[in-house]
């Protein structure tokens, strides 16, 4: 074995505290460990389960956690009335304040379902362009949004009850999702094919969502276009819990395609070769995406640019060469959330959909690291 | 150990392997050889359950592979594809480590003997020193070296190479050779590569597989059936085998034809026969003969 060139890693951030005993944190990085070489990793271990984390991604959770919470105790206190941010604490801590109305009631629910929401494309955008290999891919581009779209905007100028709208547009989304499988299957789901089949889909889809639109009632029309830009308004407690379940039951399975990721970057000849059944592969994450795609757009409508940006956003922070799940998820919520915010108070009393800012924050940070990246890389 | 029984397989419409049977011995360099489109990597393919055939069986020590858990093919055959996709922004110990995949699961992403093999897989393949650079910034023989450590990586018996020294300098090439042939001699692997060059075929080979059209023409030592007849058959080139002055190996030097005449004819023609290939005023006894300037070198 050759020297270290490398500087032993530091105290691992990810030592839960405590649990000595019961967890050891061997840095991956230096061959006195388990003669891992990996750079930039540690292992984790908490009984006979091992996990390799990189230590950049750790960090970078860590100040996007610090910065959503920030955020949220923001969006919390600012608004008609203002709440001093220490009131908006104390109202959290329980201590009863005048403002728990305004704080639990009014701002709360809308706050976390942006902070859901928002992770939610955050995972769906990090699964979907991992399998199209495209970091343009994303729910929209593939015509999940399209369907859950058309399916609202039916249910919306068809004069359909209110709580109908979003499960609607949930089967809506899960057709879309399951005419691009249909289309996309041949050649085991291969990425051009996959995109490919998911910009027919979302063509379609859409064209006959503007069909309807046409053909409706005008005031019906226009609460379609907004469903369609996607809006958090009036919305909250069940729409972030449908969301969160989603996630919750999907957990497991997000566990595993966190690290299944890693491997997306092979082909499939030398995917095989070692072991794996890339086809399979493939269809559980991209089935994964999709259902986390359809489920929060038909809560929350279109407001998916999130999940074009935060998967690569948090790539290039994590400096990894595919999109980290959780940070993806953690910087969704963050886009959204001050997305939310931004909309409610820019133009007060006037609301803009949170959809319209997303684009409007995420897009000139994209350009700016491509830009940067370019710089380097050149 | 690797066998294959009555194989039939091909892309589409195309039948490339048509009721194969075949025997590769265990612990040995088998190098299969043969023209453009023999069916040579489909075979490879096929016997690294790549490609799923469409009749026949392959067997790995007596049992069908397609009856095998693929995690458990990974851990008793290593493959290594013709031009693998490098995955921009890995390490080359990260890459390497993907090699372990048959060994982890989602839970279990690491152990010390992942990282132990990992570091022998780097060592045998000398590729321990470029361990943190990312693999698309390497040389094209620096990222063989790589591929075949992240295979070494997998602890097969058996390593199956799909043109492993294409594209590489002739330097890379006996360079990827050694290394194929020091994990044969002194790790006891079993390794099967498809390779170009029947000069190199017969100085690394144990056993040499000459196929043409899809079946296989002649299977042995280089030394017993690499000949001037076995050239003409299977590539239709007109040669002579002499023995190499360095290692005695039998060497393939091509007739030569003066630049106006067909070297290649269709081995299926009769009339196919070396003083045909070549000027007219050449010695028909010595295929290497001809109105060269150097001739009798």
């Amino acid at each position: 074995m050759t020297t270290t060139r490398r500087p032993s890693g530091p105290a691992d951030p990810t030592s839960p505290a405590g649990s000595a005993g019961l967890s050891t944190v061997a840095d991956a990085g230096s061959p006195g460990a388990d003669g891992a070489r990996l750079s930039g990793r540690s292992l984790l271990r908490v009984g006979p389960v091992s996990l390799l984390i990189r230590r950049r991604a750790v960090l970078v959770a860590a100040v996007l956690t610090v910065l959503l919470l920030l955020a949220v105790v923001l969006s919390l206190s600012l608004g008609t009335p203002y709440v001093a941010p220490a009131d908006v604490l104390r109202a959290l801590s329980g201590a009863g304040t005048p403002y728990d109305l305004v704080v639990f009631d009014l701002r709360l629910p809308r706050v976390v379902l942006a902070a859901v929401a928002g992770a939610a494309f955050g995972v769906a955008g990090t699964l979907i362009q991992s399998v199209a290999r495209n970091p343009l891919a994303s729910p929209d581009v593939i015509g999940i949004t399209q369907g859950a779209g058309l399916a609202a905007t039916v249910a919306l100028t068809s004069g359909m009850a209110a709580v109908l709208v979003a499960p609607t547009a949930l089967v809506g989304g899960l057709l879309a999702a399951v005419l691009l499988f249909a289309l996309g299957a041949r050649h085991g789901l291969a990425a051009q094919r996959f995109v490919l089949a998911g910009v027919a889909v979302a063509f379609g889809f859409r064209a006959l969502t503007e069909v309807v639109m046409l053909t409706a009632d005008p005031i019906d029309g226009l609460r379609a276009q907004i469903w369609l830009i996607g809006t958090l308004a009036g919305k909250g407690w069940t729409e972030a819990a449908w969301i969160a379940g989603t996630l919750l039951v999907l957990l497991p399975v997000l566990a595993w395609a966190g690290w299944a990721l890693n491997s997306t970057a092979l082909d499939d000849d030398t995917a095989r070769g070692v072991g794996l059944r890339p086809v399979a592969r493939r269809i559980g994450l991209a089935g994964t995406g999709v259902l986390v795609a359809a489920m929060v757009t038909a809560q929350v409508g279109a407001v998916d640019f999130v999940a074009l940006v935060a998967p690569q956003v948090a790539r290039r922070l994590v400096r990894a060469e595919r999109p980290p799940l959780v940070c993806a998820a953690l910087l969704g919520a963050l886009l959204l959330v001050l997305a939310d915010l931004a909309g409610r108070r820019l133009f007060a009393p006037t609301q803009l959909p949170a959809g319209v800012l997303t684009a409007a924050i995420g897009g000139p940070y994209l350009i700016f690291l491509l830009l940067r990246g370019r710089r380097r890389s050149s | 150990m690797l066998s294959t029984r009555d194989l039939v397989a091909g892309y589409d419409e195309r039948t490339v392997l048509d009721g194969l049977d075949l025997d590769l011995p265990t612990d040995a360099f088998t190098v299969i050889v043969g023209p453009n489109a023999c069916g040579k990597s489909t075979l490879l393919r096929t016997m690294a359950r790549l490609l799923t055939p469409r009749r026949g069986t392959v067997l790995l020590d007596g049992t069908a592979i397609r009856d095998l858990p693929t995690r458990e093919v990974a851990r008793r055959l290593g493959v290594l594809p013709q031009s693998p996709l490098v995955p921009e922004g890995v390490t080359v110990a990260d890459l390497v480590g993907r090699g372990r995949q048959p060994y982890q699961r989602w839970w279990r992403q690491w152990s010390s003997e992942d990282g132990a093999a990992v570091d022998q897989a780097m060592a045998l393949a000398d590729v321990t020193d470029l361990a943190d650079r990312p693999v698309d910034s390497l040389s094209g023989g620096q990222r063989q070296r790589v591929w075949i450590a992240m295979t070494l990586a997998q602890d097969t018996d058996a390593l199956l190479l799909d043109e492993p020294t294409t594209f590489l300098d002739l330097a890379h090439q006996v360079e990827v050779l050694d290394l194929l042939h020091r994990l044969r001699s002194e790790r006891g692997r079993t390794v099967v590569a498809v390779l170009h060059d029947l000069n190199q075929a017969a100085r690394y080979a144990d056993h040499l597989v000459a196929m043409r059209a899809g079946a296989v023409v002649a299977a042995g030592p280089p030394r017993e059936i690499l000949t001037a007849d076995l050239v003409r058959d299977v590539f239709g080139l007109a040669c002579v085998v002499v023995p190499c002055p360095v290692t005695g190996a039998p060497l393939v030097v091509p007739a030569y034809t003066g630049g106006n005449a067909p070297a290649v004819k269709d081995p299926d023609s009769s009339t196919a026969s070396v003083p045909d290939a070549r000027p007219s005023t050449g010695d028909a006894a010595n295929p290497l003969a001809g109105s060269h300037p150097s001739k009798g070198l």
